[in-house]
């Protein structure tokens, strides 16, 4: 288990210190961590919050990068089923990346229904106590980090330690290639449009590149 | 400082469609089964999605640097990706790049 949360403690950190970078107060950043609980999409949005663009422009974009828990949900939802509402909203609730990947690595070792609801909520949960204690940590430290450390750089690379292991085959990696290239050209584009249009436009391409490997 | 009433507002919507997205398939779970295709497609969302917030953050970001054009954070990236591809460690990752960057805007 440890591994795993190793992973979160350098992001949890980051989130800390860019949100006190950003001059958001401690009471606004808990509020957000408790409440949105997805670590991209919240340094995303209180970077584009520090730049001050319009509400609806940031929500946009960081519901555009909360659009994998699509993904993870429907991985998810199978030992869920039949199960009390209550009990799948909190499982909801808890879905992180990390939490996603550890339980789908480990699925095999766990037999039945209840060994992988145990395994997957005692994961989720040692996963967002670590969370808050970073972010809690990061906010503590971010405060008096010069600036010269350039920490707000923590966001592009943590992102790229996120995308990398998803990138399966060279399907994965030219639709990244795309989205890449679109977001540069469409940057000038209003309220970050370019953003929503190069993700569903790399969507488009895997799409199509499905299709392809289907027909073969 | 961040407004309060700005503030407030992007996160209770983005709490709301962030809780509404994982909860999705998890509460529909006991009327529907999801295709193997759409599974498939939702693989490739974090490829889709993340490259188009990264890339424009690390090329426009106003740089310091002449020999790179004011590129660094860009050229930094492309050397921190390698890292993170051989390591395949987060901390790793941000701590080179960190390192990095610090050391060609800083000290060079």
């Amino acid at each position: 288990m440890l591994p795993i949360t190793a992973g979160v403690i350098p992001f949890g950190l980051v989130m800390g210190t860019v949100a006190a970078n950003a001059n958001l107060s401690l009471l606004q950043t808990t509020v957000m961590n408790f409440s949105v609980f997805a670590g991209a999409s919240q340094l995303a949005t209180v970077d584009l919050m520090s730049k001050g663009l319009p509400a609806f422009v940031v929500i946009a974009t960081g519901i555009i990068i909360n659009l994998r828990f699509f993904l993870y949900s429907a991985a998810l939802s199978v030992p869920f089923k039949g199960l009390p509402t209550n009990i799948k909203l909190s499982g909801s609730y808890l879905i992180t990346d990390q939490g996603y990947s550890v339980t789908v690595a480990n699925e095999h070792l766990l037999n039945n229904k209840q060994d992988k609801l145990y395994f997957y909520f005692g994961a989720s949960i040692l996963m967002a106590l670590v969370w808050q204690a970073s972010v809690l940590t990061g906010f503590i430290f971010g405060n008096f980090a010069p600036t010269s450390w350039s920490l707000d750089y923590a966001v592009p690379l943590s992102f790229v330690a996120l995308v990398l292991p998803t990138l399966k085959n060279r399907s994965y990696f030219y639709v990244g290639l795309l989205s890449a290239s679109l977001s540069l050209l469409l940057r000038s584009l209003p309220f970050n449009l370019g953003l929503l249009v190069s993700a569903l436009t790399a969507i488009a391409l895997a799409y199509l590149l499905m299709k392809k490997e289907q027909q073969q | 400082m961040i407004a309060t009433s700005y503030f407030l507002s992007v996160i209770f919507f983005l709490s709301l469609g962030t809780l509404l997205i994982k909860c999705s398939f998890m509460l529909a779970s006991d009327k529907i089964t999801l295709s193997d295709d759409l599974k498939k497609l939702f693989s490739y969302i974090p490829a889709a999605v993340l490259p188009a917030i990264i890339t424009p953050m690390v090329v426009f970001h106003e740089g310091a640097v002449e020999l790179f054009y004011g590129k660094e954070r860009f050229v930094v990236l492309l050397f921190a990706t390698l890292v993170s591809y051989f390591t395949k460690s987060m901390i790793a990752t941000v701590a080179f790049g960190l390192a990095a960057l610090y050391f060609l805007t800083q000290l060079m």
